[in-house]
């Protein structure tokens, strides 16, 4: 047999075995070159701030004057309670004033009067749906594409596996958790499930350390380093030779140079001090309220310039889950996140990155029209909502200045293009030239994909331009 | 009761197959000789499989009454009418149906390619391969085709095969034939690794661990002809070899120490025992069928019980945690039908993975779409196992422990959960009290009538409540109490409850100790049906189905069929007959998976690239035939792993070279052929295990509980350093992967690990450069090196680069005295040992001279009079210094101790003294002003114990803010100066040498010496020149040499294996 003879029959033979399509699954990827989408991207990067806790979005982006009219009447619609004990069914308008804003006219509540600046440049998403109450069950669903489902990898890291990284001197899934602690379900928020631990989401941390051994130990830094890794390099070099140069051991040489660079341009992109005067005001980082989260907005920015593929913000616990005080507590998290998470969206815009960076807010779930009892009426709040609530996205392809969907007339249930975290997923898949469906990874012999192969669309009418046929 | 049956086949039929067959198989490995006119059989019925039968054929309710089972069918179409017209493809509604992508629904399409092959065989007619049967059972059944594919035909061995002349000389065992035979022109093997990086081979492949010193020059100098063979067989004879290859195992079997499934993650105390039985039983070399029986059915091999547990009882029942590995919630907070059915099917899914290598799983649902496995295959698999796992009389992780405890311990332990079950009655009628109470209170909110009527409602069974009722409390949902929400009602109440869970804790504290294993048993006569669940949701059971085994690996019409019950039996005996089905001669599957397993491991590839799925989706053998023979003869030798070791060692295959040759290159670059041993890089836990190894800080100790793991500063899971056992008995906890053992790709278990990958990213690099762990053990090789520096001859040093001198240190530590009428020092005297931490007159203390005498940074003791402890300090230039500082005593005993500062400088102009200080159980500053100095000259800090020698530790940190003449400030703190003895320059190059040997496992040549040398020079050098940078305590050579010892062991020649 020659040589070309038995290229052919192995090549035959892979065919054979696999008599499904040609989708990215056909070797096990072991690093994170950069890949090719499977049609023309939109987006070549994406951050999410994720809300935990499920915002009030009748509160916030959803205005519902039904609810208002009907404010302490019973409701007659089921409800499911997640705290029995503080159920009732009477409706709570809310407290909160809408007004229109910008040339489409999206109404927002005056608690985001910055959101309210940049609904010209987001697609507001008012009929998701998870059908679930629970923090978790919908947070994974989020996250992995099952609800509830522990053990599967994270949106970023499918794309991860995809696409590979534009950079490879910066960890290309990023997580930025909040000083406070971590949110509620904790670090299987980033999980790579039964992907490689190669598409682990790295945590940024809040504090110094921010990435766990980029830096040299003091006594290291500097000259002294640069020493130790030349004297490795020569001692690999020469193993390499007497190899006869192995492309696996050259692969490890290679990230020990990749390690070297990574600690100059993590801790360069960690420098908010290179930023303007002007740029610091606009994130908040002048005032104490908005310093935070402004600072892990800017700090997304200055990633996701530098190549960094998705970047995802959490807060610490669950701060929008406001079963109690929903008067006083609601308008607390959104002085903290409102200033940073717009200006996250005008940055990007000035440098004109938006239009291939996808920007998404949102929690899990949202909240009841009806009250949570707490005793004292101005203490009252609402329970869980899995049925309907808002999130909104910009950039990257996705249609600018519009509403999609709706709940309701008094915002408990989605009835109107109700959109799923399946088909979000796989809306965000199309927008990096992804066909969800398409991008299978093997795992126990199993072909597994994002959506678990559950009902899922590509969310066409928000996209600008509808994805390329595949 | 439903029967499985096989689809008939007419006698025409069957020869046909026969025929089929022969071309099916040439196909697996060519395809070439059959001609591309596609048939239905072949072409068509896989593409529909995987796409539309589900719905049109595979399931009784057809969709649009169509079933596409047989081209007959596909004519006679459903409701919307003919599915195909032959010869004509845009005239078949199926290709509109596909064409439009209206079907299949959901997003999983038809492939351009798939719609191609169907055009082209609607345009050719709609052939068939062989006429079809007028009736055909329900489902999919199995086609001649399905049963052709090649992992389940009969395992057959062929003769070894002819091999070229020039080659004959290579053949050292039967494997080399199969991959020489199959070798393209212009490839053979590479030459004969070397001894040295065999042993080293053989080693990590066998032990996982490197060879020491002794032995490896034993096995490089033994002269005999048979050393080789004698290495493996004394490898396989360590202990050491069962950690190795049962960590493999443990991969397979999902091995866990928690429950997973929930947050919480709770710890699985007793899986541990498993781990030791599976290390044991690769020791042993247990045959691998008995290995595999008793795994899956220990307990009923174990037989009843009668008094303690026998030894052998307890290795049995040990075997069956294989069946408790899958993650189960059930036990921790997550006790629902999905949960408990996930563990059933995750069971079922190691089981089918681990030894069936194929992913059985698929068919939870419905037919498997590409394998030949239907639905009731899989709930005939899991029949074999609901005696011992049935979701609706399900068993907790708690349930399924068996004791260790002898007939004594139980008596005590019984009279123990007799008190706490007391206690908990107690706390039942507690709470119902207060169940009542929250009712009342609840109502109070509440007027008369409602008042009343809610209550009748609320204690109305719900069953039985009147609609208004129903109403009522749906209207008031805050009634519905619940002892789940009592805590929300009466905060105060559930508070006292836990008061009695903690009477009940604390009684039961008072069990005897007792050992626990975690195992899988039935219940006594528990013989419950098992419904197939329609589209695998347990809420639809449709008809029952019997354990078997999966219909397309027995025999055509041979199904092998399991007794609901085996009467000689006191358990239902299901498993046993499974697993007795699993080790026959006849399975198809179960050896090649195994002996593919083990030449997976030991040539980083397996003969089918993809080990747990032997199905169509998976890859084909690169060499069947080897792997048949191999599956063959492992059976023929009585399942004994470690015979196949042997065999595979022996081969000049697995003792070729590793190196690079472009001619081999050329032809084989990915080394499909095997023209070349594999450069594997070492498992995540050998690394570890290598890195205690070669500090000869391994803690050889086997078995036994897990050594615990925990978060560090940084959030990272790590190994506490005081923990070197072998890396397989750190514990596995799901939600706590250690940080170290991940990076390098140790699974984290969610069912269990196929196969690992092998990762190459910059992360891994970043915690090698930084990592504390590594540097850890970078100081302790060093340390190692210090202590046990090889001899290096004198001639040999000659020409080695030399090491910058010892800097020239600001400070010196000694005794002496200070001369009252002189104001003059009398004698400094160096002191001669440096514990590492202070200076002293030699290792013991007191001194028999000197007695007490000893200096730190920050102060020390002086001795009685005359022995006055001094820091010298050496002025570097000229210039004017100043001094703080503050003298301390702490102690009300004695006088207190004198503190002087004497200058050489001064002294010469008649006045040495430049301040003069006593403390006594106090403190004092100590200042001096302005004084010039000259280089050389000298500042002595010099403390006695005044008259009385008692007492006298002090403390007194001083600082000296030197200006020099020439303009530099410059500061020399007494504490961070301080500093222990350099080392003899001389015994640095054996310290080199002791470090390659430990790491590499062989001497530097010439040039990697003085490479090295070069390296320390340089580090040294900048050292001097950076003296902050040197942490507290470790002088410039150590440091040098902690640094040397980090790139080896970060280095490619340490973590990969040639």
């Amino acid at each position: 047999m020659g040589i070309g003879a038995v290229a052919l029959s192995w090549m035959m033979q892979q065919e054979a075995a696999r008599a499904i399509p040609p989708v990215i699954k056909q070797k096990p990827v072991t690093d994170l070159k950069p890949r090719q989408p499977q049609t023309q991207p939109q987006a070549r990067a994406m951050i999410s701030m994720f809300q935990h806790g499920g915002p009030s979005h009748m509160d916030l982006t959803d205005p519902k004057p039904e609810l208002t009219k009907f404010d302490g009447t019973d409701y007659t619609g089921d409800v499911a309670f997640s705290f029995v004990n503080q159920a009732s069914k009477k409706l709570l308008g809310s407290p909160f004033k809408f007004r229109k804003h910008g040339q489409c006219g999206t109404e927002i509540s005056e608690l985001l009067p910055h959101t309210a600046g940049i609904v010209d440049d987001m697609c507001l998403i008012r009929s998701m749906h998870t059908g679930a109450n629970g923090h978790e069950v919908s947070i994974r669903y989020f996250h992995g594409g099952i609800p509830g489902v522990l053990g599967r990898p994270h949106l970023a890291s499918w794309l991860l596996y995809a696409l590979g990284s534009e950079t490879q001197d910066l960890p290309a899934y990023m997580v930025l958790t909040d000083p406070g602690g971590h949110p509620v379900d904790g670090v299987n928020n980033w999980s790579n499930g039964f992907m490689p631990p190669l598409f682990q989401g790295t945590v940024l941390r809040p504090k110094e350390p921010r990435i766990l051994n980029l830096a040299a130990p003091s006594h290291l830094k500097g000259e002294l380093q640069k020493q130790n890794l030349a004297f490795l390099q020569k001692l690999n070099s020469r193993h390499l030779e007497q190899s006869g140069g192995d492309s696996d051991l050259e692969a490890r040489i290679a990230s020990y140079e990749l390690a070297a660079r990574m600690q100059t341009a993590a801790t360069d992109a960690l420098d908010i001090s290179q930023e303007t005067k002007a740029t610091q005001t606009m994130y908040g980082l002048d005032n104490d309220t908005t310093r935070e989260y402004g600072t892990r907005c800017l700090i997304s920015r200055r990633l996701v310039e530098r190549g960094v593929r998705f970047v995802q913000l959490f807060l610490a616990g669950q701060p929008w889950d406001n079963h109690g005080s929903i008067r006083t507590a609601l308008p607390d998290v959104c002085r903290r996140t409102d200033q940073p998470a717009a200006a996250l969206v005008k940055d990007l815009k000035q440098r004109g990155m938006l239009d291939s960076t996808i920007v998404h807010w949102g929690g899990e779930i949202g909240r009841l029209p009806v009250t949570q009892v707490m005793g004292d009426p101005a203490a009252a709040g609402r329970d869980h909502n899995g049925q309907g609530f808002s999130i909104w996205m910009a950039g990257g392809g996705v249609k600018p200045g519009m509403v999609y969907g709706a709940t309701d007339e008094f915002g408990h249930k989605a009835v109107e293009n109700v959109v799923t975290p399946n088909d979000y997923q796989a809306t965000l898949m199309s927008l990096f030239g992804l066909n969800h469906s398409d991008v299978i990874y093997h795992h126990n012999g199993q072909p597994q994909v994002i959506t678990a192969n559950r009902p899922a669309k590509v969310v066409t009418d928000i996209l600008k331009s509808s994805p390329a046929a595949t | 009761m439903t029967t499985i049956r096989i689809p008939g086949v007419t006698k025409t039929v069957a020869a046909t197959f026969g025929i089929a067959l022969v071309l099916a198989v040439a196909g697996a490995t060519g395809r070439s000789a059959v001609a591309d006119e596609p048939t239905f059989e072949r072409d068509i019925r896989p593409i529909l499989r995987a796409h539309c039968l589900d719905c049109h054929g595979g399931v009784e309710e057809l969709q649009g009454g169509l079933d596409l089972r047989q081209v007959r069918l596909m004519q006679k179409g459903g409701e919307s009418g003919t599915a195909i017209v032959p010869g004509d493809s845009h005239s078949s509604l199926i290709m509109e149906r596909i064409r439009s992508k209206e079907m299949p629904p959901g997003e999983i399409k038809v492939t351009d390619k798939e719609l191609e092959t169907l055009t082209a065989w609607i345009n050719g007619g709609a052939k068939t391969a062989r006429p079809e049967p007028e009736t055909i059972p329900p489902g999919l059944g199995i086609t001649p085709e399905e049963r052709a594919f090649w992992s389940l035909q009969p395992i057959r061995r062929s003769p070894e095969p002819a091999v070229r002349a020039d080659q004959e000389s290579r053949v050292r065992s039967a494997i080399d034939t199969f991959l020489l035979a199959q070798m393209p022109e212009g490839l053979s093997f590479a030459e004969d690794a070397d001894r040295h990086t065999l042993i080293l081979r053989a080693h990590f492949d066998l032990t996982g661990l490197p060879p020491s010193a002794e032995l490896l020059q034993q096995w490089l100098n033994d002269p005999s002809e048979d050393w080789y063979m004698r290495l493996v067989d004394s490898l396989l004879a360590s202990p050491n070899y069962g950690e190795r290859w049962g960590r493999h195992w443990l991969d397979v079997a999902g091995y866990a120490d928690s429950d997973g499934y929930t947050v919480n993650d709770a710890e699985r105390p007793w899986a541990w025992k498993y781990r030791d039985y599976v290390i044991r039983a690769f020791n042993a070399d247990k045959p691998f069928d008995r290995f595999i029986t008793e795994q899956l059915a220990g307990d009923e091999l174990a037989g009843p019980q009668q008094g303690d547990l026998t030894p052998e009882q307890i290795e049995l029942l040990t075997a069956t945690g294989y069946l408790r590995m899958s993650a189960d919630g059930t036990g921790s907070g997550e006790d629902n039908s999905t949960a408990r059915n996930q563990v059933i099917g995750d069971t079922i899914k190691i089981v089918s993975t681990s030894l069936l290598g194929l992913s059985v799983g698929c068919a939870q649902c419905h037919d498997h779409r590409y394998d030949p496995i239907p639905q009731t295959d899989y709930y005939a698999m899991r029949a074999v196992f609901a005696p011992a796992m049935d979701w609706q009389v399900w068993q907790f992780p708690s349930q399924r422990l068996v004791s260790l405890s002898t007939g004594a311990d139980e008596q005590q332990a019984a009279e123990v959960a007799a008190e706490a079950g007391k206690i908990g009655e107690e706390r039942a009628v507690k709470q119902a009290e207060y169940m009542a109470q929250a009712l009342d209170k609840e109502l109070m909110k509440y007027e008369e009538p409602l008042r009343t009527s809610l209550r009748e409602a609320y204690q109305t069974e719900a069953a039985r409540r009147t609609p208004e009722q129903t109403a009522l409390l749906d209207k008031n949902p805050s009634v519905n109490i619940s002892p789940g929400v009592l805590y929300q009602y009466l905060p105060e109440a559930a508070e006292d409850l836990k008061k009695y869970d903690a009477r009940i804790a604390e009684v039961n504290a008072k069990r005897p100790p007792e050992e626990f294993l975690a195992v899988l048993t039935e219940p006594a006569g528990h013989l419950p049906e098992t419904p197939l669940f329609y589209r695998g949701d347990f809420m639809q059971p449709k008809a029952n189905v019997q354990p078997a085994a999966l219909t397309a690996a027995c025999a055509e019409d041979a199904r092998v069929e399991i007794a609901v019950d085996d009467p000689t039996l006191p358990t239902s005996g299901r498993r046993l007959a499974f697993a007795k089905w699993l080790t026959g001669r006849d399975n198809p599957l179960v050896a090649r998976v195994i002996v593919n397993r083990i030449w997976l491991h030991h040539f980083g590839r397996g003969i089918v690239p993809t080990p747990a799925d032997f199905g169509r989706l998976g890859a084909a053998p690169t060499h069947p035939e080897l792997l048949d023979w191999l599956a063959d003869e492992f059976m023929q030798n009585g399942w004994s792993v470690k015979h196949l070791h042997r065999l595979i060692l022996s081969s000049t295959a697995w003792r070729q070279s590793s190196k690079r040759v472009a001619m081999h290159d050329s032809i084989d670059p990915d080394n499909r052929f095997y023209s070349r041993q594999a450069i594997n890089r070492l498992d995540a836990e050998l690394v570890r295990d290598r890195l205690l190894s070669v500090s000869g800080r391994l803690n050889a100790q086997q078995f036994g509980t897990p050594a615990p793991v925990k978060e560090d500063d940084a959030g990272q899971i790590v190994i506490d350093d005081a923990e070197t056992r072998r890396s397989l008995y750190v514990k596995v906890r799901r939600s706590q992967p250690v940080a170290m053992l991940q990076a390098f790709d140790a699974p984290v278990m969610e069912v269990n690990c196929e196969r690992r990958p092998v990762s190459t990213v910059a992360t891994q690099s970043l915690m090698m450069m930084n990592s504390g762990t590594i540097l850890h053990h970078s100081a302790m090789l060093a340390e190692r090196c210090r202590a046990e520096a090889a001899a290096i001859p004198e001639d040999r040093l000659a020409t080695l680069p030399a090491l910058p001198a010892p800097p020239n240190e600001a400070w010196q530590y000694g005794y002496g005295s200070y001369n009252e009428s002189t104001k003059l020092i009398d004698s400094f005297t160096p002191l001669g040992h440096f514990t590492g931490a202070q200076w002293q007159a030699s290792a013991t203390l007191p001194d028999p001279q000197l007695g007490y005498v000893l200096l730190r940074g920050d102060g020390g003791h002086p001795d009685s009079p005359g022995r006055a402890v001094i820091r010298r300090w050496v002025a570097p230039k000229s210039g004017t210094l100043t001094i703080t500082g503050k003298l301390q005593h702490g102690s009300p005993n004695g006088d207190g101790v004198r503190a002087r500062v004497v200058s050489s400088r001064a002294a010469i102009a008649g006045n040495g003294l430049l301040g003069e200080w006593i403390s006594f159980n106090n403190a004092v500053d100590s200042p001096v002003t302005a004084t010039n100095v000259e280089p050389g000259d000298t500042i002595d800090f010099i403390v006695d114990c005044q008259a009385n020698h008692t007492s006298d530790s002090f403390l007194w940190p001083v600082t000296i803010e030197f200006a020099s003449a020439d303009g530099q400030a410059q500061s020399f703190a007494a504490v961070s100066g301080f500093h222990g003895p350099s080392e003899p320059r001389g015994l640095m190059a054996g310290q080199v040498v002791r470090a390659w040997q430990l790491a590499y496992c062989r001497e530097p040549d010439a040039q990697e010496l003085v490479s090295a040398m070069g390296f320390l020079a340089d580090q040294i050098g900048y050292i001097h020149a950076h003296r902050d940078q040197l942490p507290e305590g470790v002088s410039d050579t150590r440091q040098a040499m902690t640094d040397l010892c980090q790139a080896l062991l970060t280095s490619n020649e340490f973590l990969y294996v040639k």
